[in-house]
């Protein structure tokens, strides 16, 4: 099997370890990752969509052509990414009226939107794709950790259009996914809430952003949880530096460390803190590590 | 922050007439700075001094409709007056309410007013007593703020509807092509709604700011352009579908909130930082280019120093660049391309 690995922004420019984690679980589940050369911002939703959506739709369109050439499926662990790229797709292979003006734009580069890939989320090939026992087999140090799983908002809605779960709001496919690393999904109050980056709210006004993940932290901090983790690098760097921002505005201490799903994934496989870029995140992994990995030090 | 200005604006008019009115008339509140009005809008909490001054200086023979244009007018006098009233740091007196009442006792022989001013009375007394529980803690900021919600509560309360004129809107406010932008962009469900709110009832920006997204839906459907793409609250959606999943009509509430945000960039409503990141990827191909730190780090752990993006491919980016020239997104956002930055 091979897939057309798309990277986005944030987590190959700031978050590399989730990118080596995502390489090191994909050779070991025997799958192709392959890179997507010349691919651009996917392009940043809150921004481009909300500015023009002509312009969204034919970066969009530029980054799912260069799939479309590689004849394979689009991969990507970004919420932001995976809500533009697959909008971007769905409305191109539906819509024939913007199909013809994006593909007017794309041929002045010589490139046509065909609507031959699919968008999909690491999540989605995790459980659909490889499946989860062959995930478990995967796991050689079980976690033991308690933690606070964040979905985040283009993962899964809308909805009616992507599909992957029948109820948004009551999903159940990263909690299975982290339970198969033996940590523990913690329920806490308003688990679904969004993160507040998105929508360019944290470009705009971070103080309101703050004000989001302030409360996110407070209920994760209710159900008692070790770490966070997240599908998407944007929710990753809000949780983790927007958490010193919380602090630095709220008088807080809050110290939950974030692990991206590719990266928990990674430290149930053994790897470690370094490989996962998690010693350069800046709330501190290690605590949160000494504990996931205790018993099976003795 | 027009709230705000509103607010200071009623309050301070009304404190400036007071004291013109009144020989010797304390006034509660009146030095609070801007900036601790700032964080001070959203009380509920209820005072007495400034309706006793509303009422005594009230020449009026009869209707309390009456004062409504009254207050409406202060505020334009309003802003030069605001350093004097700063100026003028006078301390708050626990006996203040009671001059006030006597006062307005005094000065209100009318017969066709002393209906109101009974009710009035008897709501200050009310207050005065609440008021002197919290005694000498209830500081001048909290003094203002009670003023003011009072004044509104009795605003709405006395002419028994939430709109003053200022805010009547005509079908002169409509622009039907707006709504037919949404109709045209393929999201006739605008037309769907009826206004239930599940949609703010649900939706996390509006428990923590201005933005009413139920509000927004029915500008949009009515027309109110000018209201819709000025409001700042149209950007204080992180589009977390919330509201939509929920919607029982099906509307696409995320769609139309693009839809009037693209609206709105067209008319030149951008904020800076998001111009910016429209900046990075015509420059870099990424919204967050790479860093030295990122950099070193990727090499540390076996990556690749750069990813395989644009960042490594430079004819790669010249055509990101060339299609942000087609679609005309950079001179919407105002890129200079000497500079690789803003034109501004």
């Amino acid at each position: 099997m091979e897939i057309a690995y798309f990277l986005g922004c944030i987590m190959p420019n700031r978050y590399p370890g989730i990118e080596k984690a995502t390489r090191i679980l994909f050779d070991a589940l025997d799958i192709e990752l392959k890179d997507m050369e010349g691919a651009s911002c996917c392009p940043a939703p809150g921004v481009f969509g909300s500015f023009d959506e002509e312009t969204w739709a034919t970066i969009a369109a530029r980054n799912l052509t260069l799939a479309e050439d590689m004849g394979a499926d689009i991969m990507t662990e970004c919420n932001g990414c995976f809500g533009s790229l697959f909008e971007a797709n769905h409305m191109l292979k539906e819509d024939e009226d913007k199909r013809a003006k994006i593909n007017d734009n794309l041929s002045e580069i010589g490139r046509e939107f065909k609507g031959t890939t699919n968008v999909k989320h690491l999540a989605q090939i995790l459980r659909d794709d490889v499946g989860y026992e062959k995930l478990a087999s995967l796991i050689e140090k079980p976690l033991d950790l308690n933690v606070a799983v964040h979905y985040g908002c283009h993962f899964l809605k809308p909805t009616e259009e992507i599909g992957i779960e029948d109820q948004a709001e009551n999903p159940a496919i990263l909690d299975d996914l982290v339970e198969i690393t033996g940590a523990k999904s913690v329920d806490y109050k308003d688990k679904m809430m969004c993160c507040g980056a998105g929508g360019g709210l944290r470009a705009r006004d971070l103080d309101v952003t703050a004000s989001y993940t302030k409360e996110k932290l407070d209920h994760m901090s209710e159900a008692g949880v070790d770490a966070i983790i997240d599908v998407c690098p944007f929710c990753h760097m809000q949780f983790d530096q927007g958490q010193t921002e919380v602090n630095e505005r709220y008088g807080t201490d809050f110290a939950i460390p974030v692990f991206h799903l590719a990266q928990l994934y990674g430290l149930a496989m053994g790897l470690s803190a370094e490989q996962l870029t998690l010693d350069a995140q800046k709330i501190d992994a290690a605590p949160a590590l000494a504990k996931a990995l205790g018993e099976n030090a003795k | 922050m027009s709230i705000i200005k509103r607010l200071r604006s009623l309050f301070v008019g009304e404190e400036d007439k007071e004291e013109r009115s009144t020989v010797g008339k304390k006034s509660v509140g009146i030095g609070v700075t801007s900036s601790k009005l700032d964080n001070a809008i959203v009380s509920g909490t209820k005072t007495t001094v400034m309706i006793s001054g509303v009422v005594e200086k009230r020449p009026i023979k009869n209707s309390i409709e009456e004062k409504l244009p009254v207050i409406e007018e202060d505020k334009h006098s309003t802003d030069e007056e605001i350093p004097k009233a700063e100026s003028e740091n006078f301390d708050a007196e626990e006996n203040q309410e009671e001059d006030s009442l006597d006062m307005i006792v005094d000065d209100q022989p009318s017969k066709d007013e002393e209906d109101v001013i009974e009710e009035e009375s008897l709501d200050i007394e009310e207050n005065s007593s609440s008021d002197e529980e919290d005694n000498n803690t209830v500081d001048e900021l909290d003094s203002t703020e009670k003023v003011d919600s009072k004044i509104k509560n009795d605003k709405k309360r006395d002419n028994m509807t939430l709109l003053t004129d200022k805010e009547l809107l005509t079908d002169a406010n409509r622009d039907s092509e707006f709504t037919a932008e949404f109709i045209d962009a393929g999201i006739e469900t605008v037309k769907h709604c009826f206004q239930c709110g599940t949609c703010g009832g649900g939706c996390p920006s509006g428990r923590r700011t201005p933005y009413k997204v139920r509000q927004i839906v029915r500008k949009c459907l009515l027309g109110l352009k000018e209201e819709v793409i000025t409001d700042d609250a149209l950007w204080m959606c992180t589009t977390c579908y919330t509201c939509q999943e929920r919607c029982p009509r099906s509307v696409k509430i995320v769609e139309i909130i693009k839809k009037a945000r693209n609206v709105a960039a067209h008319a030149g409503y951008m904020a800076k930082p998001h111009k910016m990141t429209g900046v990075f990827v015509i420059n870099t191909g990424h919204a967050v280019p790479i860093n030295d730190a990122a950099k070193s780090l990727r090499s540390k752990i076996g990556l690749s120093e750069v990813p395989a993006t644009t960042h490594a491919d430079e004819k790669a980016l010249e055509e990101v660049q060339k299609l942000c020239k087609i679609t005309a997104f950079d001179e919407l956002i105002g890129y200079d391309e000497a500079t690789g930055g803003l034109k501004e």
